[in-house]
């Protein structure tokens, strides 16, 4: 790939400023749900009283809002890399936008007018039993989940059927014929790492649109009474596999970005080795059977069911350590590295990635389950992969693309911004994991007196991330309009 | 394994990746080129792999023993000889006894009334010790040992509904 901080060529500006619309949407998303995550570590720490129903009804919108937020921004990012060399339908993509857009609206209106507090996780049938909302608010936040997932499912198409024709079939995306024989590496026609993850992700992200489309049906008829109560363990099983997937793939779908950007700062190229091609097409099986390590205390289910969710959840790590964490490591050893926001945010997001799953693989041995599960060390290493991994990778290209087609590179003032962005990140989610081993449950609205300390040393770097996310947003801010204008005139 | 030790635990792997993720950043200076990098690459990951997938075997084996459910808690600590039914219901626990005897395996058997809930015990300084799942339709049987006599608090650990956080209860152990 070439050096050159802005390769995007004008035939594929229409897709571009689709792209520009969901890192631009989904990163505005990400500032306002964050406020509300501000508020309630406020509550927290005892700094800042809210009601109950408010809490969880912000805890409610949090969680959706900022899962949503990341997977679209994430999606427009890896959409604007493939763009490269993949025809892509602009006109899908905007479909795909309002759809996903409407659904995020239908869960504002639910939790802020129709006090839905069900939680993210919308686990059956509490949406339908909450006692402080109506039926229409749980099927107001069901169906936003439902216009979401169909949003999901066209951008997952649209890029399916970019990769695949681009690459001569899915076997070609998926480069099936050199994973069966690694000596036949052909000298051209294999994908690039960017198109195997979309690729890759296309496939899961439309099993898990899918598994959540397939699950709502159900729902529905409870709700409208044609068949009886649903059984708890089916529904727990089926939110998971969608809700997991769809928090999952948000991280796959950045390192697809990684995979595209680092190697513009480093100057060397990262090319589809036979390692690379086996490790994401086993991850296509991969994310879709670790979701059973958030089942491990429903004793009910099935002994096998939990016993392949502690051995997926490691193998899901190995591949993605071994060959995207030390090929990016790899890459940068020794390549006079050109430090900027965007690659000070991936060196920052593949430190988070691998210390969030340091805290997943801990949590997913069931044993240590059983006395973390549900407490703060479950946010905590989520939030480490989203705040230090996804998110970061998805606001490095954000930076990478509107610095790259403004042409106005970013200040020391900027990068100073993204280290301090690491620095309040990581303060900020290590008090969760400190919380969360002193037993602290998740999901309170309020925590005993002993329990304050945590959220009270976490606060001060809440208040430096934002402003470090306060600086880097003007930064990008200004850089938007030139950016914008210069998709619609054809590149050198 | 006790959630404190799990943090030193966290701590001592975290310093470790810190260490080597910095040793990265500083020597990502001008060095030598990836063609020589790419070889050193290579076998590191096949080293690693080797390594990382003995690891994740091994602990997956030795974690084996001390599963949480029926089976393996009463291989490990005897059949039950006092069972304690629990239903949990939006917003309270309600227990058959509220005492329960020391140094004896005793088992839980922890339903609900409405939504899914968490039947968690705390002992008296605060530390999560055991925890189940209750579910509507579903009857979750927890087999434990109390080595120390005391106050526990039950808290539940499933969110249920804007009360959750107040869905508590004590029972003592002699
Ligand atoms: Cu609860």
């Amino acid at each position: 790939m070439a050096t050159s901080a802005s390769p995007y060529t004008g035939t594929n500006g229409a897709v571009l400023r689709a792209a520009i619309g969901y890192l631009v949407g989904g990163f505005a998303t990400f500032l306002a749900m964050g406020m509300l995550g501000l508020l309630m570590r406020l509550d927290h720490a005892g700094i800042l009283v809210i009601s109950p129903d408010w809490f969880y009804r912000l805890m409610t919108l949090h969680g959706a809002g900022m899962v949503g937020a990341v997977l679209l921004a994430a999606l427009g990012g890896l959409c604007a890399v493939v763009s490269q060399w993949v025809r892509l339908s602009a006109r899908a993509l905007w479909i795909a936008f309002v759809a996903y857009m409407t659904g995020m609206g239908l869960v504002v209106v639910a939790t802020l007018l129709g006090r839905f507090a069900g939680g993210w996780t919308v686990l059956h049938p509490l949406p339908f039993d909450g006692r402080t909302w109506s039926l229409a608010a749980a099927l107001a936040v069901y169906g936003g989940y439902l216009f979401t997932a169909l949003g999901l499912l066209i951008v997952c198409v649209t890029l399916l059927r970019g990769t695949t024709a681009a690459c001569g079939g899915l076997g070609g995306a998926l480069a099936l014929r050199y994973l069966v024989s690694p000596r036949s590496r052909p000298q051209a026609g294999l994908p690039r790492p960017a198109e195997l993850i979309a690729t890759v992700i296309a496939i899961d992200g439309i099993l898990a649109a899918l598994a959540g489309l397939i699950y709502l049906v159900p729902l529905f008829a409870e709700a409208a009474g044609v068949v009886p109560a649903v059984d708890a363990l089916f529904a727990k099983n089926f939110v998971l596999l969608f809700g997991h997937t769809m928090a999952n793939l948000s991280i796959y779908v950045a390192a697809g970005i990684v995979y595209a950007v680092l190697p513009v700062y480093t100057g060397r190229p990262w090319r589809t080795t036979w390692p690379v091609v086996f490790a994401w097409d086993l991850i296509i099986v991969l994310m879709l059977v670790n979701y059973s390590h958030h089942l491990y205390q429903d004793f009910a289910q099935p002994l096998g069911l939990e016993i392949l969710g502690q051995l997926g959840s490691y193998a899901v790590g190995l591949p993605s350590f071994i060959v995207t964490i030390v090929g990016a490591l790899a890459l940068i050893y020794g390549s006079g590295l050109r430090w900027a926001v965007p690659s000070i945010l991936i060196v920052l997001g593949l430190w988070g990635w691998v210390f969030g799953g340091l805290g997943a693989l801990l949590d997913a041995t069931l044993p240590i389950n059983q006395v973390m599960h549900n407490t703060m060390w479950v946010p905590a290493h989520f939030h480490t992969y989203y705040i230090l991994g996804a998110a970061a990778f998805a606001w490095a290209y954000l930076y990478h693309l509107l610095a790259g087609l403004s042409d106005v590179p970013g200040g020391r003032g900027a990068r100073i911004a993204a280290w301090l962005y690491g620095v309040g990140a990581a303060g900020f989610v290590i008090m969760f994991f400190v919380a969360g081993a002193h037993s602290v449950p998740r999901r309170y609205a309020v925590h005993l007196p002993q329990w304050q300390i945590y959220a009270r040393v976490a606060v001060p770097f809440v208040l430096l991330l934002a402003a470090a996310l306060a600086w880097l947003t003007v930064d990008m801010l200004v850089r938007l309009g030139p950016a914008w204008r210069r998709t619609r005139v054809p590149l050198a | 394994m006790t959630p404190g030790l799990v943090l030193w635990v966290l701590v001592a792997l975290g310093v470790l990746w810190t260490a080597a993720w910095a040793f990265v950043l500083v020597r990502s200076r001008p060095g030598p080129g990836f063609d020589v990098i790419e070889p050193v690459e290579n076998r590191l990951r096949l080293r690693l792999l080797v390594i990382f997938g003995g690891i994740g075997l091994l602990v997956f084996a030795l974690s084996l023993h001390a599963y949480p459910y029926p089976r393996f808690r009463a291989r490990a600590l005897g059949a039950p000889t006092e069972t304690i039914s629990v239903l949990g219901a939006q917003w309270g626990w309600s227990l058959s006894r509220n005492t329960v005897p020391a140094r004896v395996p005793v088992e839980f058997v922890v339903r609900s009334k409405d939504v899914n809930h968490d039947f968690a015990i705390y002992d008296s300084s605060g530390v999560l010790l055991v925890q189940v799942q209750a579910m509507p339709g579903y009857a979750n049987r927890l087999i434990y040992r109390f080595e120390r006599p005391g106050t526990y608090t039950v808290r539940c650990l499933e969110y249920c509904g804007i009360f959750h956080h107040i869905m508590r209860t004590t029972f003592v152990v002699h």
